[in-house]
């Protein structure tokens, strides 16, 4: 393949054209300092509340009701510790589960070393969260359910209005990561019932740096850092105005084309498995039926991902695997081990992401090369 | 007579294979077996596969055509770095071309 074709869109995405110019913009026209009073101030302080309008409409909610962080992992942090840490240890709890990401995980673990009370789910084989584990999980004293939009690593997409609903009933907040969920699916967070909400622009062809949290109007959050009352003094700092921008900007994109998007990607990925499971026997596809389409976890049994990894990337073609490197053992998904993979399955696994600029043409790439890469890095 | 040449073949996950290659070189040593023990990581080179008497890969990188001596799989040193039947067959291969080269 003489081109290169990323297909790594979970990862991260390209800056989007509009994206971009309106950030350009930001930088070269409105560069001034929103807490300014003088007209460059305004002018970016305008900037920065029609960015706010276009994430809020984005999410069904009011845009005082967003805060702008440095990204999604800022946000599940400012969730978790900023709902927690405004009650006494020891007696708060907080409902998780297993296939969050990182930035929920630990801040959990850091939360118990607090004195927090944590239950973290299970999920089924299909790395769903079973909403009745939520039910039974929930004590007098639970003051906090997170759990994520659409997973990362399979795109199963969670229950979160059930899960929404039973949070409402007891009185509990819920906070949903949907960094990979609002792309392609609708989010409503009325309907949902969803009290906080993370989202990144990097994964919906933004800048990377920026991100925001949905904060229901009355929730309580003790703020992570202290300096300013910008953003309401929960997030203080100037302004990350030219990524605030290129937020805004990505949320109207998002917006516009995720129904369309969801359908011609959903086709695409149909197309690939289909082609990979007739070509290459065993191959098997993670996650339930319920997906964002543009994730595929797909496991070729008794092959090295790593190695599979590495010809694909020699051959131009960007995709991830399921195992990461830690500082002593090729470490597998928590993930795909949370669904009760076996190590081989997963260590043989791939994520494949689909993002706006995939087309037939590079699916039949992948389709093409893939069986001779997955013959040669079969583990004997 | 030159030394007998060892190389580990590893991926992206540096540290285990500068473990894995410091273990059996250690290994080796307490056995009284002379060996150079090196250590290849395929992200850094994969188109010339190192010149050596015996190839240990942690992943299936090469095979024994294109490095032109035994490879053996060592994928299990991932979980157990002592693991036992992976170290016998090392030791059996390398004590199998000592064998051969006292012969010549």
């Amino acid at each position: 393949m003489d081109r290169q074709l990323y297909l790594d869109y979970c990862a991260t995405t390209p800056v989007h054209a509009e994206v971009r110019a309106a950030m350009l913009k930001s930088i070269d026209e409105d560069f001034g300092n929103p807490s300014s009073m003088h007209w460059a101030g305004r002018n970016a302080m305008d900037l920065v509340a029609g960015a706010r309008m276009d994430v809020a409409r984005g999410l069904g909610c009011s845009p005082d009701e967003i805060t702008f962080t440095s990204g999604a992992t800022e946000a599940d942090n400012l969730a978790l510790l900023g709902v927690m840490r405004r009650h006494k240890p020891g007696k708060a709890h907080l409902i998780t589960s297993s296939i969050e990401h990182h930035a929920i995980l630990h801040t959990s673990a850091q939360l118990q070393q607090e004195g927090y009370q944590v239950t973290i789910l299970p999920v089924d084989g299909h790395g769903t969260v079973d909403p009745s584990d939520v039910r039974k999980a929930i004590r007098p004293e639970t003051v906090l359910i997170s759990v994520m939009m659409v997973n990362n690593e399979t795109g199963s997409i969670q229950p979160l209005a059930e899960i929404g609903q039973l949070a409402r009933e007891s009185g509990v907040l819920f906070h949903t990561d949907a960094v990979q969920g609002i792309g392609l699916l609708g989010v409503d967070v009325n309907l949902q019932n969803v009290d906080l909400l993370s989202l990144s622009a990097h994964k919906i062809y933004g800048p990377k740096g920026i991100g925001a949290l949905y904060v229901r109007k009355g929730t309580n959050l003790a703020p992570l850092l202290y300096g300013g009352s910008q953003e309401k003094a929960l997030r203080p700092g100037t302004e990350n105005v030219p990524g605030i921008a290129g937020l805004g900007a990505a949320m109207r994109l998002a917006s516009q084309h995720k129904t369309q998007e969801n359908s011609r990607i959903s086709r695409l990925r149909g197309v690939l498995i289909a082609a990979l499971q007739e070509r290459i026997p065993g191959t098997l596809v993670n996650g339930s039926a319920f997906v964002s389409p543009h994730v595929i976890s797909i496991s070729f049994p008794g092959a090295d991902g790593e190695m599979m990894l590495l010809n694909l990337s020699k051959a131009g073609i960007a995709v991830s695997m399921g195992s990461a490197c830690t500082s002593k053992d090729i470490e597998p998904s928590h993930v795909l081990t949370a669904m009760g993979l076996p190590r081989d399955q997963i260590e043989g696994t791939l994520r494949i992401s689909f993002g706006y600029p995939t087309t037939d043409d590079d699916v039949a790439s992948l389709a093409g090369i893939l069986p001779d890469i997955w013959s040669r890095a079969k583990v004997n | 007579m030159a030394k007998y040449r060892i190389c580990v073949i590893g991926g992206w996950c540096g540290n285990r294979l500068v473990m894995v290659a410091e273990h059996i070189a250690e290994l080796l040593e307490k056995k009284g077996l002379d060996c150079q023990v090196k250590s290849h990581s395929v992200w850094e080179n994969y188109n010339q596969p190192p010149v050596s008497n015996l190839i240990l890969q942690l992943l299936p990188a090469f095979t024994e055509a294109e490095v032109g001596c035994p490879v053996i799989n060592v994928r299990p040193f991932l979980i157990d770095i002592d693991h036992p039947q992976t170290i016998e067959k090392i030791l059996t291969q390398i004590q199998a071309d000592f064998a051969l080269t006292t012969q010549s």
